[in-house]
């Protein structure tokens, strides 16, 4: 998989990622129902778990989305590297949430899965690019003059 | 070395891409450190900002302070979704433009309030109260003994923030032996966290208020005047109106349903 590749899927996922939390935040500003198969979104949405010191985890969320996607425009070691660290970072608070849900909350949001879901797939498309060779540099090759003839 | 040799070597170490115009630059013996260094920083920063994240959620949710734990509860789901959307003011459910009123007297603790909440309530509510025909005061009671008080206070608390349904049909989902000691502040502290929109600590605030007391002492009065002596008593009539006692022949809708259609008739 080029690097190029890499980049798009980890954007578009990291778009996804950010639509989701977007609409999380937005029904939690607005108070509107969640669409919700699970029947559980709203029960955790409002549960103390949902917030951090004020501050709600869909927002945190949307920020970690939209820096990861950035990270995916970018093509600097750098770049690659804060990526990684947040889509990882995120997948471990993602998964202790899981946790939250199953046996604090007991209630299951079909919305922070999906989330969960694809910041799994982040993580392995972040850490693969990191662990890739840095693309080739770009340099002018060197002036080999023609051998003279004798 | 040559310069010829020199010349060829490079080739050799550095390839040509295609069109012979840019190359792969060989990768220098300290970036093999640096990159170790990156990788580390990587990982450093997971975890801390994963170690701060979590424990930032965990005290924020008050897990390490002195608020109640919380107990395992079923039936979240189901009471969310079955009450969504519904109006709820006080003690009432449903639009207050409803042409049937129906008062339910119960007590958290029995068991017929349980199975009438089970078996019709549900049906009572997709049918009569969702598309605007009826609408419901709970009217709690307070008699079977010390989980009673402690339950009703809640149910009650909760409805100052119009949740009182949501709360009272938790409860009876996860309804323990009669007098047990089954409400418990984390289960009720389960409970409140449960329900959208109800903030769980000012409802255990509220639980001792001056409403609450009201609400408790106007629903065992309106039970003393229309001669109830058990739960579940239901009292049913135009709203507005004059209520009459209803006993139901079984707690299905289909026991309710000609009664409600009588006074909807009645209203048109």
């Amino acid at each position: 998989m080029s690097d190029r590749t890499l980049r798009v899927a980890i954007c578009v996922l990291a778009a996804a990622g950010a639509a989701i939390a977007g609409y999380l935040l937005y029904e939690r500003w607005t108070g509107g129902p969640l669409v919700c198969a699970t029947g559980g979104c709203e029960t955790v949405q409002n549960s103390r778990y949902s917030k951090i010191a004020g501050v709600p985890v869909a927002l945190l969320g949307l920020l970690a989305y939209t820096g990861i996607f950035v990270t995916g425009l970018l093509r600097t070691e750098l770049a690659r590297a804060i990526g990684a660290a947040l889509a990882v970072s995120g997948l471990a608070f993602a998964l202790y949430l899981v946790y939250v849900q199953n046996s604090k909350i007991h209630a299951w949001c079909q919305w922070c899965l999906a989330s969960d879901a694809i910041l799994a797939v982040l993580a392995v498309l972040t850490v693969v690019r990191l662990l890739r060779e840095p693309e080739p540099v770009a340099v002018a090759a060197p002036a080999v003059a023609a051998p003279r003839r004798r | 070395m040559s310069k010829g040799a020199r010349v060829r070597q490079q080739r050799v170490q550095a390839p040509q891409k295609r069109g012979g115009r840019r190359i792969k630059t060989p990768q220098p013996p300290g970036q093999t450190g640096s990159r170790r260094n990156l990788y580390l920083g990587v990982l450093g920063a997971v975890v801390v900002l994963a170690a701060v994240l979590v424990g930032a959620s965990v005290l924020s949710s008050g897990g390490s302070s002195s608020s109640p734990k919380t107990v395992s509860i079923s039936s979240v789901g189901a009471t969310n979704k079955l009450l969504a959307g519904i109006p709820q003011n006080g003690i009432e459910l449903g639009s207050p433009n409803a042409p049937v009123t129906m008062q339910e007297f119960a007590d958290i603790q029995c068991p017929g309030c349980d199975q009438y909440m089970r078996s019709a309530f549900p049906d009572i509510v997709r049918k009569y109260v969702r598309p605007g025909k009826v609408r419901i005061e709970w009217k709690g009671i307070s008699f079977l003994g010390p989980d009673s008080e402690k339950g009703l206070r809640y149910v009650n608390a909760a409805g100052e923030q119009n949740k009182l349904w949501n709360v009272a049909e938790l409860l009876y989902r996860n309804q323990g032996t009669e007098n047990s000691g089954w409400v418990t502040n984390e289960l009720l502290r389960s409970v409140g966290e449960a329900v959208p929109g109800l903030d769980a600590d000012k409802v255990q605030a509220n639980v001792n208020s001056s409403a609450v007391n009201r609400k408790m002492a106007d629903a065992a009065n309106e039970f003393t005047t229309f001669g109830l002596n058990s739960t579940p008593g239901f009292a049913i009539g135009p709203t507005g109106g004059t209520l009459q006692v209803f006993n139901p022949s079984a707690y299905s809708v289909d026991a309710f349903a000609p009664t409600f259609e009588k006074y909807v008739k009645q209203s048109r």
